[in-house]
């Protein structure tokens, strides 16, 4: 075993829970709406009175990826499970609410106002105790996020890897009023989760400047859900047969990630 | 030690903190023992209850010369200090930038949401603009990539910048950590009651608790195939890191995502106990973080653990958050470089807990090669880098 394959994904999107939910075309069917929200109901539990949106976004995107590789919470404890969290903007809505608070509020906010606070989280409730890396960027970070999970496994300190990606942006969207030309609508909240596992084959990292064609499919279906977008596209994938390849785009470059022939992804 | 070979080159390094402005001020400082904590001048501080850190007062380059937001400036003055050491020869489509944070550009934020706000300062509040703004000074048009693993980001920066290098997806990296003292990280921290009062004390006995500090620090990577012949500061052999899945702000008591790190580290670098001459800890002088760093480096080094000098320069500088670990891997390179390892400013009464080797007092010569850097952060992020100087 020297590489990784990709064995479930979760995916939950302001359309509703898995790709499914997904339109053919979000900006239509969007009809005008800038942000598509994601709500989920809350956790009961002490532990969860503090915890944010996102936090409790990344836990049920984990979920989901357990249910779509029919896995129990047992297949991804432990420390030889990886944890890779990716966000381009999820950190937003705590540091406005932090930046906004009280000053008795504010020893409440301030923690959740890192992004680590959501990998944090979903190493506590799924006690990831394993290797741990947070990226920052939209969906070419995601591929990064990617190649850091199999370069993990590869290495041996893991034997799993958990790639979560969370955005939200509705508590932020008058910031994102003002920017309006800067990026795609509709901005579609998400979260997602994939769980690459030791393999054969070892995919392929690429960086560049050069748009993949088919990377504006995801986009035209799902939205703009920045660093949640190539996990989208693996669920696409996934539905279709096996990935060859993702790709994202942010700031003008490119991560690609491809695998070897589909044949031989399952060892 | 049986080196493994996952080994990169560190060929130069570059720095900009409280107590220097470039790599030689920085080192003289830190064997003098200079104290870089002042009161703050540059933002509002009178309604916190500590209004003291690391603040960098002048920066060497003209602010008109430089990119908007103050992360964004303290990148590329210390940017602009590593070029000064070593020329970044490669095509620039192979030039990565990597470098990790804990804040990016929240101030940046501040600026946003107040009257007048504007949408450059909305763009600048993503976390990973100083790091675009960075690779844009420097014409590098390879992998660009920020880190936010909280108060470990420049160790996690330093290791996937060698990951960049040996998937071959760059030629040369720089890599590193970032963060600016703002209103935003002295408001949570003050508001956490996690700042003293007192002085900066790691290890002491009358520690209770950390100040802040602001800075920046980047070394310049290649693969040692690719760095023979050239001037090196020295190898980063190897590199780990480990999620404490405890609590979202506090460590584990038990620092078991510590010890997790520190063992990957060790055998990514083929290293053992014995080989391990120094150890650079977080230090941040919190009571727990120093006890637990103290019962993980003898869990991990065993009776080595007490024989090894140990130092933490937040003393000096406070703590520069997503800098910190990228500034001191410097600092381990420029101690094996020259066999002195610089004191923990503010330690002068040892706690009995933290019965290690600490250096107190005046600089130790000694042979400090083979170093062992711990770093700590929200989120239960943990990670270490075992680094080597010359070679």
């Amino acid at each position: 075993m020297s590489g990784a394959r990709v064995a479930a994904v979760g995916v939950l999107t302001g359309w509703g829970e898995g790709i499914g939910a997904l339109p053919d075309d979000a900006e239509r069917a969007a009809a005008g709406r800038p942000i598509l929200p994601l709500r989920i109901p809350p956790r009961p539990g002490e532990r969860f009175r503090r915890a944010t949106r996102e936090c409790l976004l990344g836990l049920a995107s984990v979920e989901a990826m357990l249910e779509d590789g029919g896995l129990g919470r047992d297949a991804i404890a432990g420390d030889r499970s990886a944890l890779v969290f990716v966000t381009a903007a999820a950190y937003g809505s705590a540091n406005r609410a932090f930046i906004e608070s009280t000053t008795t509020g504010a020893a409440l906010h301030f923690p959740y106002t890192a992004p680590s606070a959501v990998p944090a989280e979903v190493a506590i409730e799924f006690r990831l105790t394993g290797p741990y890396v947070i990226l920052i960027g939209g969906a070419a970070a995601t591929v990064d996020a990617l190649w850091q999970a199999s370069t993990l496994v590869e290495r041996g300190v893991a034997d799993r890897a958990v790639v979560l990606a969370v955005e939200t942006f509705e508590e932020c969207g008058s910031l994102y009023a003002r920017g309006r030309w800067l990026s795609r609508r509709p901005l579609v909240e998400a979260a997602a989760s994939a769980l690459l596992v030791a393999a054969r084959e070892k995919p392929v990292y690429r960086r560049s400047r050069a748009a993949r064609a088919g990377m504006e499919s995801t986009r035209r279906r799902a939205g703009e859900t920045l660093a949640c977008e190539p996990l989208i596209s693996l669920a696409l994938a996934r539905q279709r047969g096996h990935p060859t390849d993702v790709s994202g785009q942010w700031r003008g470059q490119v991560a690609t990630l491809s695998w070897p022939a589909v044949a031989s992804q399952r060892d | 030690m049986t080196l493994r070979g996952n080994s990169v080159t560190v060929l130069a390094a570059g720095v900009l903190v409280s107590v220097g402005s470039d790599i030689e001020s920085f080192w003289s400082a830190l064997l003098a023992g200079v104290d870089g904590i002042t009161p703050i001048e540059r933002f509002p501080v009178h309604d916190l209850r500590v209004g003291r850190g690391g603040e960098i007062k002048k920066l060497p380059l003209a602010a008109e010369r430089l990119p908007d937001g103050r992360a964004s400036q303290l990148l590329v003055c210390a940017a602009e200090d590593l070029r000064r050491r070593a020329a970044l020869d490669c095509d620039r489509t192979r030039l990565a930038v990597v470098v990790g944070t804990a804040l990016g550009g929240v101030e940046q934020l501040e600026a946003a949401l107040e009257d007048g706000g504007t949408l450059r300062h909305a763009a600048g509040a993503f976390y990973d603009s100083p790091a675009h703004r960075l690779a844009g000074w420097l014409g590098a048009t390879g992998p660009v990539i920020t880190v936010s693993t909280a108060c470990a980001s420049g160790a996690s920066a330093i290791a996937i910048g060698a990951d960049l290098l040996h998937a071959d997806a760059a030629d040369l990296v720089i890599a590193g950590g970032y963060d600016a003292l703002c209103r935003f990280v002295m408001r949570g921290f003050d508001a956490l009651r996690a700042l003293t009062r007192d002085r900066v004390r790691p290890f002491d006995r009358r520690r209770d608790g950390l100040l802040l500090g602001e800075g920046a620090g980047l070394v310049l990577m290649a693969r040692e195939a690719d760095a023979r012949g050239r001037a090196r500061l020295g190898r980063l052999l190897g590199h780990g890191s480990g999620s404490d899945g405890s609590h979202v702000a506090a460590p584990d008591p038990d620092g078991r995502g510590l010890e997790l790190a520190v063992r990957t580290a060790m055998a990514d670098a083929g290293v053992g106990p014995a080989d391990i001459e120094m150890v650079s800890a977080h230090g941040t002088a919190t009571p727990l973080n120093d006890r637990i760093e103290t019962a993980v480096l003898k869990r991990t080094l065993g009776a080595r653990a007490s024989q090894v000098p140990v130092n933490s320069i937040k003393g000096a500088l406070g703590h520069t958050m997503g800098a910190a670990a990228a500034i001191e891997a410097i600092m381990c390179l420029l101690a094996g470089q020259h066999g002195v390892v610089p004191a923990t400013v503010g330690l002068e009464d040892p706690d009995p807990e933290c019965d290690l080797d600490c250096v107190r007092g005046d600089a130790r010569v000694t042979r400090a090669r083979v170093s062992l850097s711990t770093s700590l952060g929200f989120g239960g992020s943990n990670a270490a880098l075992i680094l080597e100087a010359g070679a």
